[in-house]
């Protein structure tokens, strides 16, 4: 079927080239800013841009896919369209505080962030806040945040895309966006459907199948090739947004987003289950509402924010006794249910001086019901908790800029959580213009910051611990950056960062001797390495232009607390799962209407375990990823159109990202794009 | 360009590293005593591990199914049973039953077609029983052709509650300890392969034993604090097998959380762990003041008695996601041995 459907589309491609005009890919070469017109709001902040070059690369990326490729953080990933969390810094996915046009995405009751859920098409801008920097954003970011947010789309009338998307393993992914605008009004509808059986093959290692003779003797043993099992998905995203610009510098804007996720989870490599017999899956509905209003004045603005997220997520466990029925072994449920607010204002005073502060409230109300049991008595019982928290969050800070080659800010939040009150959590960023030549700027922080345990780590049943302390820890960082370049020919900057970091009473779900897991307490961790970054464009010839980006980091990411006993062999040695080096390319080279990308990353060997001892059954060797895609655009008077092809993992690597779950060999997927011309058409 | 492409590559070379595909030659003396230990290792990573020591020689292997069959065992190993010269390995969620050879560690068979097995027991050459966890049946297996034959349908429990542990035989009648949100002990005719009694003890009882004089003996965890199950005081009982009665009640502190009961070799001695690891004699009226062994930060996860000698080994996870210690002590408690092994080490079995 695929097969029938490439060669359709490879045809209609040979033919529609044959009578279109090359549309031109304009990849600018921005022009090296002048020294000293830095941003007073950006003073001593470490952080990561993705342009939307980046996030609009194609339908069927997440943003755990993006960050992967992108950025220098880790992504941790249970397999395609499953469980991705993200990390700085070595720190923990739960250090990684996430927001989305000012509101938290971070699930109140995990406390992380799953990326595979947030396609990359619908987010516009998207900012990396490293370390330090969190604190600018929001509290409990040990590691650092990332901001994600819509924009307008600056449309001038009628304005509509769709994209389709067929791959391997009859992945189907869909995009549509609808928008209008004029002056003052934008709006836009963007709806994406991705679903796919997902199951490809691959060679298990980590089983064998047996040959039996007639006695049942063993004769023969061999790795099977299987297929991804039980990991079927269907994931559903609409973003409304509505935006109204009174041009006299009041802006109210609306968004709207509604998920809708229905997700097998995949069968371990070491299960011997009948899939037929077991259906494991997650189900997913979420609601995400914010209602913006911006005025802004020549030396201040104010800005409020309102919002609600409404979660339902429900994990069925269950399975065919034999009578033809599917029945629940596992039957959770949980509902969150958040009301967001926010306000926040600024003040210039001449061009030297930014004072800014606000204060966010996030309101949850959360309802876990774990599972359905009979009592001693004969009535039933659900297992689970009902829990409501207030999380408030205020910061000022004062920016200075005494010189133009010098600046300097101070920053001071403070939180409440339930009536849990956080110490001062103080922040301080200088940075300055080291050499006009290069453009080379020097910038250091320096923060203390916590971070409250989540809702299930007090309150889950059972193991909730309402005992926990909060993490806390100490960052600081200190880097150098250059930018050099000419306009139109050549642009060239970089980066390196040292960053140093202490956790205390790092939060980790352990398990017991009664038969189930509970947070406790129980490490120190020194966290600290570097992160280097470069990037380049050059149009070395004529309409010829090459871009390179690339990340490294190396974070050593230490148990420094004390031994749990004589036995305990994990202090002074990295945590499990954190690399000790990640790497990424990403280069880009564009002619005409043709553009190439190869993407690369590398991760170096994870230890599984917290005394990084090696064993057969437990070893996670470090691996490289190859991605490529050959894009065609093309114009005509009535649309805009691309046809672009992707290979992923190009060298059919055998890799894991966590133990015992299969990831895809080499696969491919094709994309067509169409945006049709209207009369006002921008 | 061509430079490029040199340096683009260059970044393909280097993949992934594998060690599969060899298989590791092992001879242990046929009539050689050893201890196996089941690794759990971490839900849902498939990490557990078999370890074999030998007491004579103190001499550990370690991840012997891995290096003997060049595969994994699979996600926590749960337990291990000896019957006829073969090893029964039960691997919880990986849904197998693995039978291996006892002096090679090779695979010979397994059993599929599990819900979530935790323990085995071998009522005749060809049949045995297998508990689970999230399902109400007590399977029935022929272990000659690794085939599940029937099932023991548990009453008034639904699979999402179901949990049944361990068994222990008396005569024709086996005895089912039911733990997870369960309170009760099933007796089993294993003729009819029905269900003859229940007696209710107190909330989850965690494992189940059978003394030198005949008792039946069976220790709680009490459930825990906030469960609509209930909450109360764990307690270790003494059960009178014939009468199916409960002769004796030794309380515990509300917190506390006893599990891993075990008998030495001679069935007069009764050992479990509470933090600490705890001795009785089975004639006692009182639970000792004292404990046997002190904790010292360690976390005592897994306990065994040495049938011959009496030495008692103790498995220490240390933190769930490092090797295991196991500390093997003289019946007088004085530290004999002590060597890593996988991890979570939770269960023992003899050979």
């Amino acid at each position: 079927m695929f097969k029938r459907v490439a060669i359709i589309m490879l045809c209609w491609v040979v033919a529609t080239i044959s009578v279109a005009t090359a549309q031109e890919r304009h990849y600018d070469i921005d022009e090296v800013a002048v020294y000293g017109v830095r941003p007073i709001g950006d003073i001593g902040v470490q952080q990561t841009k993705l342009d939307s070059l980046v996030l609009k690369e194609t339908i069927s990326l997440s943003m755990a896919d993006v960050l992967a490729f992108n950025t220098p953080i880790f992504v941790k990933s249970y397999g395609r369209a499953t469980l991705s969390t993200v990390s700085f810094r070595g720190t923990s996915p739960s250090h990684t505080q996430v927001t989305w046009n000012g509101m938290k995405l971070n699930n109140p009751m995990l406390g992380m962030t799953d990326f595979s859920t947030i396609p990359s098409y619908f987010i516009d801008d998207a900012t990396l806040l490293h370390g330090t920097s969190s604190v600018n954003e929001t509290g409990g970011g040990l590691g650092g945040a990332i901001k994600l947010s819509t924009t307008p789309a600056n449309y001038d009338g009628l304005r509509l895309q769709y994209v389709q998307g067929i791959g391997s393993f009859r992945t189907f992914d869909e995009f549509l966006r609808i928008g209008w605008g004029n002056a003052h009004w934008q709006t836009s509808t963007r709806v994406s459907l991705s679903t796919s059986p997902n199951d490809f093959k691959y060679v298990n290692r980590d089983k064998k199948i047996n040959v039996y003779d007639e006695q049942m003797n063993i004769i023969d043993q061999y790795y099977p090739v299987e297929r991804n099992k039980s990991g079927a998905y269907r994931d559903l995203h609409i973003l409304q947004e509505v935006y109204y610009n009174t041009g006299r510098g009041d802006r109210i804007g609306l968004n709207a987003w509604y998920v809708n996720s229905n997700r097998e989870l995949a069968m371990l490599t070491t299960d011997y289950a009948d899939d037929t017999k077991f259906d494991n899956r997650q189900r997913e509905q979420t609601f995400r509402g914010v209602v913006s209003w911006d005025h802004l004045r020549d030396v201040w603005s104010i800005s409020a924010n309102g919002g609600y997220v409404y979660t339902s997520m429900a994990y069925d466990y269950v399975r065919d006794p034999g009578n033809g029925t599917m029945t629940p072994m596992t039957r959770s449920r949980s509902k969150i249910n958040t009301i967001y607010a926010k306000a926040e204002g600024k003040y210039f005073i001449g061009n030297r001086w930014l004072f800014t502060a606000n204060l966010a409230m996030h309101q949850h109300f959360v309802e876990s019901r774990d599972k359905n049991i009979i009592l001693q008595e004969g009535n039933k019982a659900i297992v689970g908790y009902n829990q409501a928290r207030v999380e408030l969050s205020g910061v000022v800070s004062a920016k200075w800029q005494p010189i133009d080659r010098f600046g300097i800010s101070a920053v001071l939040r403070e939180e409440l959580f339930g009536t849990q009150l956080s110490p001062i959590i103080p922040a301080l960023f200088i940075d300055g213009v080291v050499s006009r030549r290069g453009n080379i700027t020097a910038k250091a922080s320096l923060s203390r910051n916590y971070r409250f345990p989540s809702l299930n780590d007090l309150y889950f049943l059972p193991g909730g611990n309402p005992n926990l302390r909060s993490e806390s820890g100490w960052t600081y960082d200190a880097g150098l950056s250059f930018k050099v370049g000419k306009e139109g020919l050549y642009s060239l900057s970089g980066s390196a960062t040292w960053f140093d970091s202490y956790i205390h009473d790092w939060i980790l779900w352990l398990p017991t001797t009664k038969g189930f897991f509970s947070p406790r307490n129980v490490k120190d961790v020194h966290a600290y390495g570097v992160e280097l970054k470069a990037s380049t464009s050059v149009q070395f010839a004529r309409e010829w232009t090459l871009s390179l980006d690339a990340n490294y980091s190396w974070t050593p990411s230490i148990n420094c607390g004390e031994k749990l006993s004589d036995a305990d062999r994990s202090v002074g040695k990295q945590l499990p799962y954190v690399p000790l080096h990640t790497a990424n390319i990403n280069g880009r080279l564009a002619w005409r209407g043709w553009a190439f990308s190869y993407k690369w990353c590398y991760y170096s060997e994870r230890y599984t375990m917290s005394s990084n001892d090696y064993t057969l059954s437990g070893r996670l060797p470090d691996y490289f990823m190859s991605n490529i895609s050959l894009e065609k655009s093309l114009s005509f008077s009535w649309a805009d159109l691309s046809v672009k092809g992707t290979i992923n993992n190009l060298f059919d690597e055998e890799y894991l990202s966590v133990l015992s779950r299969p990831m895809p060999g080499i696969n491919f997927e094709i994309f067509l794009s169409i945006t049709p011309k209207f009369k006002r058409g921008k | 360009m061509r430079r490029l492409l040199l340096i683009l590559a260059l970044f393909a070379v280097g993949c992934m590293e594998w060690d599969y595909g060899l298989e590791e030659d092992f001879d242990i003396e046929a009539s050689a005593r050893g201890l196996f230990i089941c690794n759990e290792g971490n839900f849902q990573y498939g990490n557990a591990t078999l370890s074999y020591y030998d007491p004579e020689t103190r001499k550990v292997e370690n991840e012997v199914f891995y290096r003997a069959n060049a595969m994994k065992l699979g996600d926590v190993a749960q337990s291990m049973t000896i019957h006829n010269g073969r090893g029964w390995v039960v691997v919880n969620n990986s849904h197998v039953i693995f039978a291996i050879d006892l002096d090679t560690f090779k695979e010979v068979g397994r059993i599929t077609g599990l819900t979530s097995p935790r323990y085995m027991h071998f009522v005749s050459d060809e049949k045995a029983y297998v508990t689970q966890i999230w399902d109400n049946r007590i399977f029935i297996v022929n272990p000659k052709c690794y085939e599940v034959t029937g099932y023991i349908e548990v009453p008034n429990m639904t699979m999402e509650q179901g949990s049944t542990e361990q068994m222990v035989q008396l005569g024709k009648y086996l005895y089912v300890n039911c733990w997870s949100y369960q309170n009760r002990i099933l007796k089993i005719d294993t003729e009819s392969d029905t269900i003859v009694g229940e007696l209710e003890v107190g909330i989850q009882p965690t494992s189940l034993a059978l003394d030198c004089t005949g008792k039946l003996w069976t220790v709680t965890d009490g459930g825990y604090d906030g469960s609509p199950y209930g909450y109360e005081a764990p307690a270790l009982y003494r059960i009178d097998p014939d009468s199916f009665t409960i002769e004796a009640k030794f309380e515990f502190q509300k917190g506390d959380a006893p599990s891993e009961l075990q008998l030495n070799g001679a069935g007069d001695t009764l050992y479990w762990i509470n933090d600490d690891i705890w001795a009785m004699d089975v004639t006692a009226e009182r639970v000792p003041v004292r404990p046997f062994l002190d904790s010292r930060g360690t976390i005592y996860y897994g306990l065994t008695i040495d049938p011959k000698s009496g030495d008692v080994y103790i498995a220490d996870a240390v933190d769930y996601t490092q090797q295991g210690k196991i500390y093997r002590y003289s019946a007088s408690a004085e530290l004999i041995d002590e060597f890593y092994v996988g991890i979570i080490p939770g269960s023992f079995c003899w050979k």
